[in-house]
């Protein structure tokens, strides 16, 4: 009797055993990544309408700091890269249901996307919400924007900032060429978006008679993503290693002068911090 | 037909109380409504064309004469991105427009078939479903078709991606299906139901006498409607933009995103859409009208 149930015990104990080490085989299975390396093809997805990390150039091809990007993750995997223009609405889709295998799309890093998609670390850039506004409406504080019209752009983040902390009330546009027509016919105050962004327009002359007035808020890290399932698997470990170089060795800084970023502190800041403690 | 003689009970008052077969009365055939849109752009004059043109080429230059940026500058920003805004953009909305066309003329035809069968269970379903689809906002089926539909099919292990364009086609070929329909049933009940007595007496069956009899007279009848159907349709496929398909207003905007974003060039680039636009379904329109005029039955 007792033999009996110490043999079923031992049964049951061995049966456990393999489950578990089944669940734990289950959550790598690196499907992606095995699929991107016998089919010699990485599939990135990258903005079409967010100059300059991801544009088109004339003959139609995607250019930008974002596909440079893409272009070095390939060329590391040693595979054929494609890229696939993404929009904010779409882009976390796209990774979930398989139409891409990652993502570098100007993504803000949040934690409800980090449910949906494999954000991994470090952040390899980062932006505030601010807004540009004409000189005459002379907004000083983010409150003044309170129950007033504020243009954005759909699909963005910086809506939700403004609209669930100042009250504004914002209007969301498809493009920024649309949007920004809107502030030139004052149909809103200002305009919200990302502070790089608006000094850019700033700095073209194009917008003399407009200021970004207040201070950045929100400085939000962005973050490239990969399935969820292989978040802390081979893809998600190596993208994290790949961000680690791009930040050290101040290739994105490189990149941020070729495409004619404003430098900013985030990128010199980390690339003291990762520092190879031997370099002289 | 000069003057009626007097008939009573038809186009006088009735003088007898007895059964009068009165005459059948006959819809017209096609209906002269069915190509309304066509008709309309017709109707423009041809220089409508490089007016407008000139119009949307001028605008940066009176609405933002203030601006450094010029005329000469949104101009030569639109002729670089020219090819590929055709190319890439506006070749794929014919693709699109074909595709949907002949998706939709299929499906409409045998629906149309369906509401006349004399089978209250196969002619009532198929009534309703056309009036469904045919009273339905093309946006709200579109939106309808890509959420519903899977982004992939597996079929013993093959995985097929159904990319978001086929899905565009399949939501847009559901309004045209049913409007297929109905151009479908409005030619056959146009044909004088003389033919289909004649039909009988020579005994055909119901099926020779539509495929034979019934079905040849109304095809060159429903080529107008048709024609006209799909100049609506085309107009219609910018609406797959809004589903993020990569035709002409999407790449459009992201031309426009590329040239920095400036408001300038909002005009001259959506104003190239319209008038590519229109040079594809003027063409038609006029070649509608035409064979309209050539098919009208003389009663």
């Amino acid at each position: 009797m007792f033999k009996k149930s110490l043999k079923l015990g031992i049964a049951t104990g061995v049966a456990l055993a393999t489950a578990v080490t089944a669940a734990a085989a289950a959550q790598c299975s690196n499907d992606t990544w095995k699929k991107v390396m016998s089919a010699g093809k990485l599939v990135v997805g990258v903005k079409a309408d967010y100059k300059p990390w991801g544009f088109r150039d004339p003959s139609g091809k995607l250019i930008g700091m974002e596909a440079d990007m893409a272009q070095d993750v390939a060329d590391a995997m040693g595979v054929e890269l494609e890229m696939v223009p993404v929009q904010s609405s779409n882009r976390m889709q796209f990774l979930e249901q398989g139409k891409i295998d990652l993502m570098i799309a100007t993504m803000s890093d949040r934690e409800d996307r980090r449910k949906i998609v494999g954000i991994v670390g470090p952040n390899y850039y980062t932006s505030g919400t601010n807004v540009m506004s004409p000189k005459a409406v002379g907004i000083t504080k983010w409150e003044d924007l309170k129950d007033k019209p504020v243009c954005g752009k759909q699909g963005a983040f910086y809506n939700k900032i403004v609209t669930e902390r100042y009250g504004a009330k914002v209007v969301a546009f498809t493009g920024n060429a649309e949007a920004k027509q809107a502030l030139r016919d004052k149909k809103c105050i200002a305009w919200v978006y990302d502070d790089s962004s608006i000094m850019s327009d700033l700095s073209s002359g194009e917008y003399n008679d407009f200021e970004m007035p207040l201070n950045s808020e929100d400085d939000n890290p962005w973050g490239l993503a990969v399935p969820l399932a292989e978040k802390n698997c081979v893809f998600g470990n190596f993208m994290s290693g790949m961000q680690y170089n791009w930040l050290s060795s101040g290739r994105l800084i490189e990149l941020e002068k070729k495409w004619g970023i404003q430098p900013t502190k985030f990128l010199a800041d980390k690339k003291e911090q990762y520092k190879d403690w031997l370099a002289k | 037909m000069a003057m009626l003689k007097s008939i009573p009970g038809i186009n006088s008052a009735s003088t007898t109380d007895m059964a009068v077969l009165k005459p059948v009365s006959v819809a017209t055939p096609g209906g002269a409504s069915d190509i309304n849109f066509s008709r309309f752009i017709a109707d423009l004059p041809w220089w409508l064309l490089p007016a407008l043109a000139a119009i949307f080429m001028m605008w940066p230059l009176a609405a933002y004469a203030q601006s450094t940026y010029t005329m000469a500058d949104a101009t030569s920003a639109l002729v670089k991105w020219l090819p590929f805004l055709v190319f890439q953009g506006f070749v794929f909305n014919i693709l699109i427009s074909i595709t949907t066309m002949a998706l939709g003329t299929f499906a409409g035809v045998v629906l149309g078939l369906m509401q006349i069968s004399p089978n209250r269970l196969i002619s009532k379903p198929a009534w309703l479903i056309t009036q469904t689809f045919r009273n339905s906002p093309w946006l709200v089926l579109l939106f309808i078709v890509m959420l519903a539909f899977p982004f992939k099919i597996e079929i013993g292990g093959l995985i097929i991606q159904i990319p978001d364009w086929i899905k565009a086609v399949f939501g847009l070929s559901l309004p045209i299906m049913a409007n297929i329909s109905e151009v479908v049933r409005g030619a056959i009940a146009s044909v004088p139901s003389g033919q289909w007595e004649a039909a009988e007496s020579l005994a055909y069956s119901r099926q020779q006498t539509l495929w034979r009899i019934i079905l040849p007279q109304c095809f060159k009848r429903m080529i107008p409607p048709w024609m006209n159907w799909y100049a609506i349709l085309t107009m219609a496929t910018p609406l797959v933009s809004l589903l993020g398909v990569e035709e002409i207003v999407t790449l459009s905007r992201q031309a426009m995103a590329a040239e920095n974003g400036r408001p300038e060039l909002l005009v001259p680039f959506y104003g190239f859409c319209l008038v590519i636009f229109f040079a594809y379904c003027y063409p038609i329109a006029r070649g509608t009208i035409a064979l309209e005029r050539k098919y009208t039955v003389k009663l």
